[in-house]
């Protein structure tokens, strides 16, 4: 836990050093005529700042920080299926319109259903289809939002 | 107090036109929904129903995004009392006593008594937004950028402070906020920042891709990683005849209710999660003035009447601070400020005078709108109970779809949804690390309001940060973000110094 939080404040304060390096690339002004990259600056080295009395405090602390009462995770990183899930997701983005909506909206929940653990595809298939055809019905017909047709025009 | 009765009179002919009554009929059945269903809350309902306002006029709009945020406290209660599972994090301490009640099967009672007592709090609490936010925003016209600055500051600091965790993760969490709120376009001199000669990135972050990535696919995320067998639960499902208190419920229940709302008022107008922090404290309230505290775990019905209306009220005082000074203090009245700035309206003190139609219409929308609540909620509860009983292998997807679509019609842009799958990874990781999303999404909205109050005050000072310190309210402001501060860190060093001694 210890580790987990000393990576999770070193991924922060790097994030700071970087916004506080790209900041000082742009004009910093004076206080009394604040050029677009003072505020991001002041921004990046409060960051790192915090960032690193954080550190600090985990490397100095006996106990865990996460027995304070916050919920600490049991497991750390993404697991499979939440990697499947967000790929998914990104590959039915990818494919928004070049497939159009209704195709795109049929394939992700068969995707995401399959991921959830629901192995008997005509079922898979068949709340798929029932999902896109309502969701298209309901976005293009009923509140007549515009969404991508794809290749096939639907 | 009587131009205050006045203009409510006013609002209410507004609230009840067809049109905006039938919107907020719609927020607080949609809003009961968020809060029924575990994995979307209301900050993500809201975000996600943005969009389909935008064929409506403002008045409309807001009245259904707010009754999207109390119908879901209502809601929320449902899934704590019948699953043990809170629908929203306002609903966690329900749970307690809530479900002991329906575990001895008296969930019908608790559920009545959850619906009895958010209505009477929900009132209570309305009018006080009447009474208190008119002279509040007089107040505020003497708020300069020196003020507004000081302000935020310390909404940052006690939203961090309140928030749960880690003080200086959720610290962490403001500031990265406000640095990706500087993506795009200087608020001042309108040069390009951190996009890379990317023209969506020049347009900046859109604050809904942030918001249904962090609190809706996020959640969805955590859900989807919890083991299968953890998918599906056991719902109880009340009988109707079992959905209304009794004389002598209501008798154990009313004092509760009443030092609920008052809690909940009083909680909704400092900066933090309001709803969360007023149930806590209610409950805490009730368990020491109660005559039988060892009743508290076991299913008293003051342990869940005091909490739900403390919620209810802490949820209309939260508009207080967004309507009359312009500053949100918690995250969903945060997309409500974005929504209202969509709509081409600047809440603040001007707000009151320059669009009285709005105001007024929304709080009169959310007496009836409670009213609703009330007579819809109880007759429905199997209904809802119901909907609980779809397995979440089939509810998740449906969820991420609906984020998918409503993000994509925010401005027909992909980039806005690979920012949503970006923030909603980053949610679950968040989570899973034990940091708070709420200070980024409030710090991300308030982020340029932030910056340009900031370089205001130094350009009128010439430089001179005294500025800060000069102005009577703004050093107020600063002297109280320093307690905020300096109270946690000598509690910290007391603590140490007492089990140092212990040890020695």
């Amino acid at each position: 836990m210890k580790r987990r939080d000393l990576i999770g404040g070193g991924v922060v304060f790097l994030f700071g050093a970087v916004t506080a390096v790209l900041s000082a690339q742009m004009p910093i002004g004076t206080f009394r005529a604040a050029g677009s990259g003072l505020f991001p600056l002041c921004l990046g080295i409060l960051l790192m700042a915090l960032s690193g009395a954080y550190m600090v405090q985990v490397f100095w602390s006996e106990k865990r920080p996460n027995e304070d009462g916050t919920s600490a995770a049991k497991e750390e990183g993404l697991s499979l299926p939440v990697i499947a899930f967000l790929t998914i997701m990104a590959v039915a983005t990818l494919f928004l319109h070049t497939l159009g909506y209704a195709v795109v909206s049929f394939l992700l929940m068969a995707g995401l259903l399959r991921v959830l653990g629901l192995k008997r595809w005509p079922l898979n298939v068949a709340l798929s289809l029932v999902t896109a055809a309502a969701s298209h019905t309901l976005f293009v017909y009923v509140l007549k939002i515009p969404l991508p047709r794809g290749f096939l025009g639907i | 107090m009587l131009e205050s009765l006045q203009h409510l009179a006013t609002g209410f002919g507004v609230a009840l036109s067809f049109q905006n009554f039938f919107y907020c009929l719609v927020g607080v059945v949609v809003g009961t929904l968020v809060g029924v269903l575990p994995g979307l809350g209301p900050i993500a309902g809201i975000a996600l129903l943005i969009p389909a306002t935008f064929g409506l006029n403002a008045t409309s709009a807001i009245i259904m995004l707010a009754g999207i945020y109390y119908g879901a406290m209502y809601g929320g209660s449902t899934t704590s009392i019948l699953l043990n599972v809170p629908g929203e994090t306002a609903s966690v301490i329900t749970c307690i006593d809530g479900y002991q009640m329906a575990q001895k099967g008296r969930a019908g009672k608790a559920l009545a008594i959850c619906a009895v007592g958010s209505f009477i709090a929900g009132t209570l609490g309305i009018f006080g937004l009447v009474f208190l936010a008119p002279p509040l925003a007089e107040a505020a016209l003497a708020f300069g950028p020196a003020e507004y600055f000081s302000l935020m500051v310390f909404g940052f600091v006690v939203l961090s402070n309140v928030t749960g965790g880690s003080f200086l993760k959720s610290l962490m969490m403001a500031v990265v906020g406000l640095i990706i709120g500087t993506i795009g376009l200087d608020p001042v001199t309108g040069d390009g920042r951190f996009a890379f000669d990317s023209p969506s990135l020049l347009a900046g972050i859109e604050f809904v891709a942030v918001a249904i990535g962090l609190f809706g696919i996020g959640e969805v995320l955590v859900n989807v990683a919890q083991p299968a067998q953890t998918l599906e639960q056991k719902v109880i499902v009340p009988r109707f005849r079992e959905l209304y208190p009794t004389l002598y419920d209501l008798k154990e229940s009313i004092f509760a209710i009443l030092r609920g709302a008052g809690i909940g008022f009083g909680v909704g107008l400092v900066p933090g999660p309001a709803p969360v922090i007023a149930t806590y404290a209610s409950y805490m309230v009730e368990r020491k003035v109660s005559r039988h505290p060892e009743e508290f775990g076991k299913g008293a019905i003051k342990g869940v009447a005091g909490p739900e209306s403390a919620n209810n009220a802490a949820c209309q005082s939260a508009f207080i601070p967004l309507f009359a000074i312009g500053i949100p203090f918690a995250p969903p009245t945060a997309i409500l400020l974005g929504a209202l700035l969509i709509h081409g309206v600047t809440p603040g003190p001007m707000m009151i005078s320059e669009h009285p139609e709005l105001f007024w219409g929304v709080i009169a929308s959310m007496y009836i709108g409670n009213f609703i609540l009330l007579l819809l909620n109880l007759p429905f509860v199997p209904v809802f109970a119901n909907i609980l009983r779809i397995p979440k292998k089939i509810l998740l997807p449906l969820v991420t779809l609906f984020c998918l679509t409503g993000m994509y019609t925010v401005n027909n842009s992909t980039f806005d949804i690979w920012m949503m799958i970006l923030f909603g990874a980053l949610g679950f990781l968040l989570r899973r690390w034990a940091y708070e999303g709420a200070p980024l999404l409030l710090a991300l909205v308030l982020g340029p309001k932030l910056e340009v109050a900031f370089r205001q005050s130094l350009m009128i000072s010439h430089g001179n940060f005294e500025v800060f310190i000069t102005r009577p309210i703004s050093l107020a402001f600063l002297t109280a973000t320093l307690l905020f501060l300096l109270v946690p860190l000598l509690q910290a060093f007391r603590k140490r110094l007492r089990s140092a001694t212990a040890t020695a």
